[in-house]
């Protein structure tokens, strides 16, 4: 049994937490989020540069041909340093929806610009009466003339929707759900860029006869599946990092922050709320692990668990997330409560992290109905 | 969790498996799995199977009956027994004297007590905690005074548990009070059948009796009793506790017993259909089996740190007392509200006889278990003791 990360994924982990550290600390965030765009594409070029936008892509698209495990890596060195850029939507989301769904012609004509860093992805999956509920929308796909498709309807909080040049978007064409690929300066479709609590932009778009291509070389319900699920994965890597900060700064003050003549950190109920924060800290990484093993399982009939162990794994590290950030800001006092201090920004990115395809409830609900993970058993009774 | 082991530990599993479910006699792990008392011949007759076929004390040195195991292979020996309802092996003789004698006991008393220790001829009893010694242990006041070639012993432990079993017991003692608490303590082995010695039971809020005080009335105990050296009990003491806290969150046992619940929720109706399909119920029960996951891959983490070469004691084992206990009393107070009204007697058998209908499935063991469960997070350092560790080592507060 070996749970550790490989030298391979050691090494991106350090070199990449190195530049993070002295290019992308709190002062240069803050710009980038106040430039009009709200990212920055020189960084994003950056990333590129380093490999970190087609880790899990085949080579022949432009990618490393990794694995979901070194997008993970990424994914938490991001979190920690709460990067603006639309990594979750553009190389989890969007990749995976043209990787899995595309056909070849189609994945060699988007996904080597994203590996490049020319190409911004989003998939554009919730509507405005549907909630969580993205397997039923109301986006409708019709046929049209020329032998291409049309569609009409709308999106709302389309991550990454803010920028990106293609959108894969979910719709049902004669009772079936499907995936279609639309280019941002599509004919009918009107995008209006909104910038999200944490920071991130995304987007609500209308749809009106907008022309599309299918992207059908899969079952569509089993691709936003496994697209959410990888994008799952990916958010509780991002959790990890921002948690992991968060309780980070949060002890540091505890030891620095003076009041009675001492730091508050030497008061036990302090002490042990904290403690608790860490064992929550630990569930989290154990969790974020747990679905990253569930989403790159070779073992056979590894499918049919992989969905049921991302939510349970996610339903876990919403239960920190939640913790961990109101706690940071009570401890931190006042000073949590201001937007000049880092830690709200942390508390405000996990906020939204977890609720952008489903939350804690949701997921109860689901894992509950799929039966959760432990089989019914007693020995009386048979 | 199979599909993280390599080829040979996935094998060793199911020779382990295979094992327990063939060697231990069936109507005791039935005990087990349906939350029964044990009686002592039923506990030693299941630890001598295993001792005989070298599972009784796998954590031991080699040569006094250990296995040259990995700590993979020690973890899958333990969750496997627990998943099989395994009564496991007396944690006084196999995790605790056993391993101090082992490791600073001297070549007689290894060979004087180990043999019968793995073979539990001897049950050992546990003497620490003493009425004003809970947490804060090294404050113990039970004395020990050299005159001759024996000590005469003095005072009082309590929380001994199974001690009314008890042919022998390891004490902490105080022989020298004028040093700093920790540094006059030493580890002395008792004959329980010694004038002097008396048990004295202590029933809990579950009606059972599974503690004891024990009192020490001028005790006379032969020197060569002592273990390693007088007035280095505290080290002993540490490297014993260290070694109960390995498998301490019980996550085996936990499987089995929230498996248990989820069953008998699934056969309770309700007013709109089975227990098991109630949102509130079926919402808690979800956590908890998240949560239960997340211990156990908690303990695979820290199991592959070992694995990777690293035998530090891992203060992030804390997090696996302080959570596996608490999902221990969680799943014990599922099942009483699994059983509602009729599970909120105290009664010894669930056939009622006189025309009245049986009492459902649990209703002899729920409610006591969840009261006798109320103690794992009070025992093996309780949880606000682990907190402190964890924020003390961990955080650095």
């Amino acid at each position: 049994m070996d749970l550790e990360l490989n030298d391979i994924q050691q090494e991106l982990a350090s070199t990449l937490s190195k530049y993070l550290r002295s290019e992308y600390d709190a002062a240069k965030r803050e710009e980038i989020l106040r430039s009009e765009e709200g990212i920055s594409r020189e960084k994003w070029q950056a990333f590129a540069e380093m490999g970190l936008l087609g880790l899990a892509v085949p080579e022949s698209y432009g990618g490393a041909d990794m694995t979901f495990n070194e997008v993970a890596v990424v994914a938490e060195a991001f979190g920690r340093s709460l990067v603006l850029e639309p990594f979750l939507a553009t190389a989890v989301l969007g990749t995976n929806a043209v990787l899995l769904a595309g056909s070849e012609e189609q994945k060699q004509a988007i996904l080597p610009g994203v590996c490049e860093g020319q190409t911004f992805l989003a998939v554009a999956m919730l509507e405005p009466n549907l909630r969580y509920a993205v397997e039923a929308p109301e986006t409708t796909a019709t046929a049209a003339a020329d032998g291409g498709v049309t569609l009409s309807g709308e999106k709302n909080n389309v991550l990454g929707g803010d920028v990106a040049d293609h959108f894969v978007v979910t719709a049902v064409e004669n009772g079936d759900l499907g995936l279609y690929l639309v280019a941002a300066d599509a004919e009918g479709l009107t995008r209006v860029a909104q910038r999200q609590a944490d920071g991130l932009g995304n987007a609500n778009l209308r749809l009106e006869n907008t022309p599309a291509q299918r992207l059908d070389a899969a079952d569509a319900r089993e691709v936003l599946t496994e697209v959410i699920d990888l994008g799952n994965a990916a958010i509780m890597a991002e959790a990890v990092g921002a948690l992991e900060a968060s309780l980070t700064m949060t002890a540091d003050y505890l030891k620095t922050r003076e009041q009675f003549g001492a730091p508050i950190g030497v008061n036990q109920a302090l002490q042990h709320r904290a403690a608790d924060l860490y064992a929550e800290l630990e569930y989290a990484r154990s969790m974020a692990l747990y679905s990253r093993l569930a989403v790159t399982s070779e073992a056979v009939g590894a499918e049919k668990d992989r969905h049921r162990d991302v939510i349970a794994a996610k339903i876990v590290v919403d239960q920190a997330a939640r913790n961990i950030s109101q706690e940071s800001i009570q401890m931190h006092g006042g000073i949590g409560m201001t937007m000049e201090y880092p830690i709200g920004h942390y508390a405000k990115r996990l906020t939204v992290m977890t609720r952008t395809f489903d939350d804690a409830d949701s997921l109860t609900a689901e894992l509950a109905e799929l039966g959760g993970l432990v089989e019914p058993h007693a020995a009386d009774l048979s | 969790m199979d599909t993280l082991l390599n080829a040979e530990e996935r094998e060793f599993a199911q020779q382990m498996r295979q094992f327990y479910r063939t060697e231990i006699p069936e109507e005791l792990r039935f005990k087990v799995a349906t939350g029964q008392e044990l009686s002592k011949d039923e506990m030693v007759t299941s630890q001598r199977i295993l001792n005989q076929h070298g599972y009784a004390v796998p954590n031991w040195p080699v040569e006094w009956g250990g296995q040259d195991w990995t700590p993979v292979q020690r973890h899958i020996w333990l969750e496997e027994m627990q998943l099989a309802c395994v009564p496991q092996p007396l944690p006084f003789n196999v995790s605790m004297v056993g391993p101090v004698i082992a490791t600073f006991g001297s070549q007689e008393l290894k060979e004087r007590f180990l043999p019968a220790t793995a073979n539990i001829d001897i049950w050992w009893s546990q003497g620490f905690s003493e009425p004003n010694a809970g947490s804060d242990l090294a404050s113990l006041k039970t004395s020990a005074v050299r005159d001759g070639d024996k000590y005469i012993v003095n005072g009082q432990k309590t929380w001994t548990t199974l001690g009314q079993y008890g042919d022998w017991m390891f004490n902490l003692v105080r022989t020298d009070p004028n040093v700093k608490k920790q540094a006059g303590i030493s580890f002395l082995l008792i004959d329980m059948k010694s004038p002097g010695v008396t048990v004295r039971p202590i029933q809990l809020i579950d009606g059972g009796h599974e503690v004891n005080e024990v009192f020490f009335d001028n005790v006379e105990v032969p020197v060569e009793n002592l273990v390693g050296e007088e007035n280095k009990g505290w080290t002993y003491a540490k490297f014993l506790l260290g070694n109960e806290r390995t498998g301490i969150a019980r996550i085996g046992g936990s499987k089995v017993n929230l498996a248990r619940a989820k069953a008998y929720a699934a056969v309770t109706k309700t007013a709109r259909g089975t227990l098991l399909d109630d949102p509130l119920f079926s919402a808690r029960l979800t956590k908890i089996e998240t949560e239960l996951t997340a211990l156990e891959m908690t303990q695979l983490r820290i199991l592959s740190t070992q694995a990777a070469g690293s035998d530090k004691p891992d203060p992030r084992s804390s997090v696996l007392k302080l959570k596996g206990s608490q999902l221990q009393e969680d799943i014990s107070e599922l099942l009483v509200d699994v059983l509602g009204p009729q599970g909120l007697d105290f009664v010894d058998d669930r056939v009622q006889g006189q025309g009245l209908s049986d009492l459902p499935h649990g209703a002899v063991d729920a409610l006591p278990a969840y009261f006798n469960t109320r103690k794992v997070t009070i025992y093996g350092g309780s949880s606000e003791v682990q907190r402190g560790i964890i924020s003390k080592a961990l955080l650095g507060l």
